[in-house]
């Protein structure tokens, strides 16, 4: 029944947009000449004086029963690609209630959720049709941000309860309210509209628009990508260095390492190559960011001590409060077995031992009376 | 009053050269321990059982006993206790120490890392004394043991030192001197090694089932209160009788099916149920084992058992890696079995083997009151917490980092959890809609994940998952998504490290087979529940209890055929496989009584 409804609900829809010419036109101001403004809702930073051409794909999106809808590219003025992005239109119904939603999304090199605009003209509305605000806006943003979100894994009808005594079958029936999980990811009473955006963001197009990009994939563009503070790019990027790229971008990487999030970190200290360990030079910026870096990394920059420098190996001894119980342990064990543990060491050792704040120092005690014996 | 563990010793001091006397009582021996539980999980790093002050905030009842000097004199008094989160604030875990009716002015509890603490002299004019230990904060409060000696000597510290020293002041010889005999040793009873010892004894074994806590389930027992996801596979029957409702994870519900699960396998007469019983080693020869000793929780009690056959579903593989059985612990390079899932890389896989592995939680929850309730001050959590605000804890409150070990660091592990819970609830607290809210439970049980995986001859990968392999010898099969676990803190700094976030990979039905059940090297031991053998995002989908359970009742029935034609359990699978899938297939139907045939 309800699926009927549905079925006359869209094709009275498209009816009146075929009347209406199809997909408003934007008045945000991205015409033909290109987009020159940041994206409202974007995950980049945008330089000032940006101007971004749309260029045709071979890609597009296939919106329910509205056919497809093409993806474009967005290419600066030096001719490369940054963005791709799709203007869309895309029914949303719920309980045989279909409306219109119209939505900008863009897409970052390797498919993931890049920001959105919305239309001035076609604002997006809830269930009972009232119009999105700003911080409603933000939610979805937060949402199309969240490619593990609870949404992926279900369908539509297994995110709404129903209510336990429907009062009422039919067009005007209220949909079933939303489960807890759910109500708090996405924008209160326009569960179907963020439904239907998650899905176009992050369903089978993200693969396809990494696949165009990995097809044209060359040095130059592994550089820009590398340049970038993204996360998705740092991790694609450093997969695909060679030994002697590593080399040569060794200070960007050592930045990244300082200010990248943990798990593009450890890849870092993971894949740099025997060529960096066994330079003094090329390796210091790495261990020059000890104190900053989470945990799970120290422990495994730590697993290189034995190819330190003796610098290294000294000034860690200004840092034992920053390790954990089992990061000194490393540290003291290499100490007991390497001969860098000179009086200058010693004495960091002493002090920290008896520095009452420090909650191992017993550890380093334990060690010194191991040292005597 | 348990004489055992009040050890009076009169050795020969060879520095001094003289007599003196010493006493050392076990905390966990105590004859009244008020308030305080015996916390018995960290046995292998710290040394004993010992007991905890959990009060959730609120000091609990002091716990006491009666201590009889064979002399008097003037002793001196240490204490082995902990500072579990030291730092620029006062301890959170302080006692005192009581003799009769006066408290040593001392306060306990302050140092960091397991050590003696002195508490002072004192004399004693009476055999018989009472001690107390009374609990000044209810932030967990640790003490192991008290040890009285007229010399102001103190004992070692190191955990090495210190376990010689307690087996030379207990006189202990090396091997427990009672032993018990079995056809089927099991150790662990989680739903794992409950479902062995049922499937097992049906057929007639004589089962001894070793379980280091009072209630049966593991991690969906009432002290830990995780619920049973799964399928039954052939063992319907059989996991009935052990398994949950579905509660949410850590609902007083659990208690309900607590007492369905403990009656159950009590009600077996050839199960000897150990409860409270911990094994503390594995003693094999010629890659068999032949013993597990245990150990009582409280008493000190030892005991040997002997059997032909071992099951370990301990969870952390404590069986086969006492008898020196191959495991595994942490993530294979994506490489070793190809289970790369590309969307999400590293996470799911990583290119470079690590010992990165799912975490422990510890369940929480908070209720409503009609009065306020006050909760206090926790600096000594909120460098863990952070700002962070909640007042319950689900499955998502897993914590595991690179530099911790689940097994070795599993103290520090729970104790980062207990500051998250901590700090969290008080942050909570300072906004006035939980005005009226009181801390309910907080488990100071560690809910683990994954630690050692036990090696078979079959290690069980995602693949196998992903394409519902049909091995000849499925034995336990299960239909629930691959789910892997990663901390969120990884993805973004900004996020708390003892938060987890679940990625869900849908499988079709798939099957686990007999060869990941028992040990590649050790010819006579199965092993059922996480521990068994997998790689780490093939544990992804069987590790939850249904399947474990399913696991357990597998290789109960292997046992019983092994014993039928004395052969190992390899030999089941090269010789006797058919018969054990006929005998696994009947396991739907309940046997009709002889006298009803
Ligand atoms: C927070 C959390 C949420 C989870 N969610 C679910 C869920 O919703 N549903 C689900 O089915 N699974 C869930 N799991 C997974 C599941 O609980 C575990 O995989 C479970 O450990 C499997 O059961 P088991 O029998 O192998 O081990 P356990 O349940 O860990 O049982 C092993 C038992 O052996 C005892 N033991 C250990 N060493 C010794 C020794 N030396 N001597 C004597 N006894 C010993 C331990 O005390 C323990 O009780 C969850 C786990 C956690 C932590």
């Amino acid at each position: 029944m309800r699926w009927s409804l549905t079925a006359i609900a869209l094709f009275v829809l498209q009816l009146g947009m075929a009347q209406l010419g199809g997909t408003p036109s934007f008045s945000n101001g991205w015409s033909k000449s290109g987009q020159v403004q940041q994206p409202e809702f974007f995950i980049f930073p945008w330089e000032p004086g940006t101007r971004l051409q749309e260029k045709k794909t071979s890609l597009s999106i296939e919106i329910d029963s509205m056919g497809m809808q093409p993806i474009k590219a967005l290419v600066n003025e030096g001719g490369r690609t940054t963005l791709y992005v799709s203007d869309i239109s895309t029914p949303v119904c719920a309980d045989g209630d279909c409306r219109l939603m119209d939505i900008r999304l863009y897409w970052t090199l390797l498919g993931g959720y890049a920001g959105f605009d919305r239309y001035r003209s076609a604002p997006l509305t809830k269930h009972d049709h009232d119009e999105f605000v700003y911080a409603d806006y933000l939610k979805l943003h937060q949402l199309l941000l969240d490619d593990n979100s609870i949404l992926k894994r279900r369908k539509i009808d297994e995110l709404v309860k129903k209510p336990a005594q429907p009062e009422e079958e039919g067009v005007d029936a209220i949909a079933g309210a939303t489960i807890k999980e759910v109500k708090e990811s996405v924008v209160s009473g326009a569960l179907y509209s963020c439904y239907t955006a998650w899905h176009l963001v992050n369903g089978g197009i993200k693969d396809k628009i990494k696949d165009l990009t990995i097809s044209t994939l060359n040095n130059e563009l592994l550089e820009q990508m590398l340049m970038t503070d993204n996360s998705d790019y740092q991790m694609f990027v450093l997969k695909r260095l060679s030994d002697r790229q590593y080399e040569q971008y060794y200070v960007r990487i050592a930045e990244i390492f300082g200010g990248g999030i943990p798990l593009v970190r450890t890849l870092i200290v993971k894949n740099l190559p025997e060529t960096i360990w066994n330079s003094e030079r090329l390796q210091e910026p790495f261990w020059g960011h000890f104190e900053r870096i989470d945990i799970n990394t120290r422990s495994l920059l730590l697993g290189h001590l034995s190819e330190a420098p003796a610098s290294v190996v000294h000034g860690l001894s200004n840092k034992l409060g920053q390790m954990t119980k089992n990061q000194l342990k490393i540290y003291l064990e290499y100490l007991s077995e390497s001969q860098f543990l000179d009086t200058s060491i010693l004495d960091n050792l002493k002090n920290f031992s008896s520095d009452q704040r420090e909650a191992n120092a017993y550890l380093v005690s334990y060690f010194l009376e191991d040292l005597r014996l | 009053m348990k004489v055992f563990f009040q050890i009076f010793v009169s050795i020969i001091c060879t520095l001094r050269l003289g007599w003196c006397q010493e006493l050392l009582i076990e905390a966990e021996s105590f004859d009244n321990p008020g308030g305080w539980v015996v916390d018995p999980q960290f046995v292998q790093q710290m040394g004993s059982p010992y007991l905890m002050a959990h009060g959730m905030g609120e000091p609990v009842a002091d716990a006491s006993t009666t201590v009889r000097f064979p002399e008097k004199g003037t002793y001196h008094i240490w204490v082995r206790t902990m500072n579990w989160a030291p730092g620029d604030w006062q301890a959170p875990g302080r006692f005192r120490l009581k003799i009769d009716d006066r408290s040593f002015e001392k306060q306990l509890g302050q140092r960091s890392g397991w050590g003696w603490e002195y508490v002072g002299a004192k004399e004693i004019q009476h055999n018989t004394v009472v001690l107390s230990l009374v609990d000044l904060t209810g932030f967990n409060g640790r003490c192991d043991a008290i040890y009285f000696s007229v010399q102001k000597e103190e004992p070692p510290a190191s955990p090495r030192k210190v376990a010689d020293w307690r087996m030379q002041l207990a006189q202990e010889p090396n091997a427990p001197e009672e032993l018990e005999a079995y056809d089927l040793v099991v150790t662990g009873g989680g739903i794992a090694g409950c479902a062995a010892s049922i499937a097992a004894a049906e057929q007639g074994l004589k089962v001894a089932l070793i379980h280091d806590r009072p209630v049966l389930g593991g991690n969906a027992s009432s002290e830990i209160r995780v619920h049973t996801l799964g399928i039954y596979g052939h063992f319907e029957r059989i996991l009935k009788k052990l398994d949950t409702e579905h509660y949410p994870n850590g609902s007083a519900e659990a208690k309900l099916d607590q007492k369905k699960r403990d009656d159950n396998v009590k009600s077996y007469e050839n199960i000897d149920l150990y409860l409270n019983w911990r094994a503390y080693d594995a003693v094999a020869e010629n890659d068999s084992i032949r013993y597990v000793d245990a150990r009582h929780t409280r008493t000190g009690k030892r005991k040997r058992f002997s059997a032909p056959y071992f099951v370990d579903s301990t969870g952390d593989g404590w069986i086969g890696f006492w008898a020196g059985a191959d495991f595994s612990y942490g993530r294979e390079s994506v490489n070793t079995y190809d289970e790369d899932w590309e969307e999400w890389g590293e996470l799911w896989s990583p290119e470079e083997a690590d010992n990165a592995v799912m975490g422990s939680s510890v369940l929480w929850g908070s209720k409503e009151t009609e009065t306020e309730q006050r909760f206090p001050e926790v600096p000594w959590a909120l460098p863990v917490a952070k700002t962070y605000e909640e007042v319950n804890g689900e499955w998502q409150w897993e914590f595991s980092r690179n530099d911790l070990n689940q097994i070795d660091d599993a103290e520090a592990i729970r104790d980062h959890m207990l500051r998250a819970i901590y700090g969290s609830f008080a942050n909570a607290k300072k906004d006035p809609k939980n005005a009226t809210r009181k801390l309910e439970w907080v488990s100071y049980l560690v809910g683990k994940r994954e630690s050692r995986r036990l090696v078979g001859d079959h290690v069980f990968t995602f693949n196998d998952a992903k394409k519902g392999t049909k091995f000849p010898d499925a034995v336990v099969q299960e239909t629930r998504e691959v789910d892997v676990h990663y901390q969120t803190v990884l993805e973004n700094e900004q996020n708390p490290d003892f938060i987890s976030e679940a990625l869900f990979y849908k499988t079709p039905r798939y099957y686990i087979p007999y060869r990941s059940l028992y040990s590649k090297n050790i010819k006579n031991l199965f092993m059922a529940g996480r521990n068994f053998s997998t790689s780490h995002v093939g544990l992804g989908g069987p590790r939850v209890m249904r399947t474990t359970g399913q696991m357990g009742a597998a290789v109960g029935l292997a046992a019983v055929l092994c014993k039928k034609y004395d052969v190992n359990p390899r030999d089941i699978y090269t010789g006797y496989l058919e018969e054990y899938l006929d005998l696994i297939e009947s396991q739907k139907y309940l046997k009709i009584p002889e006298s009803k045939k």
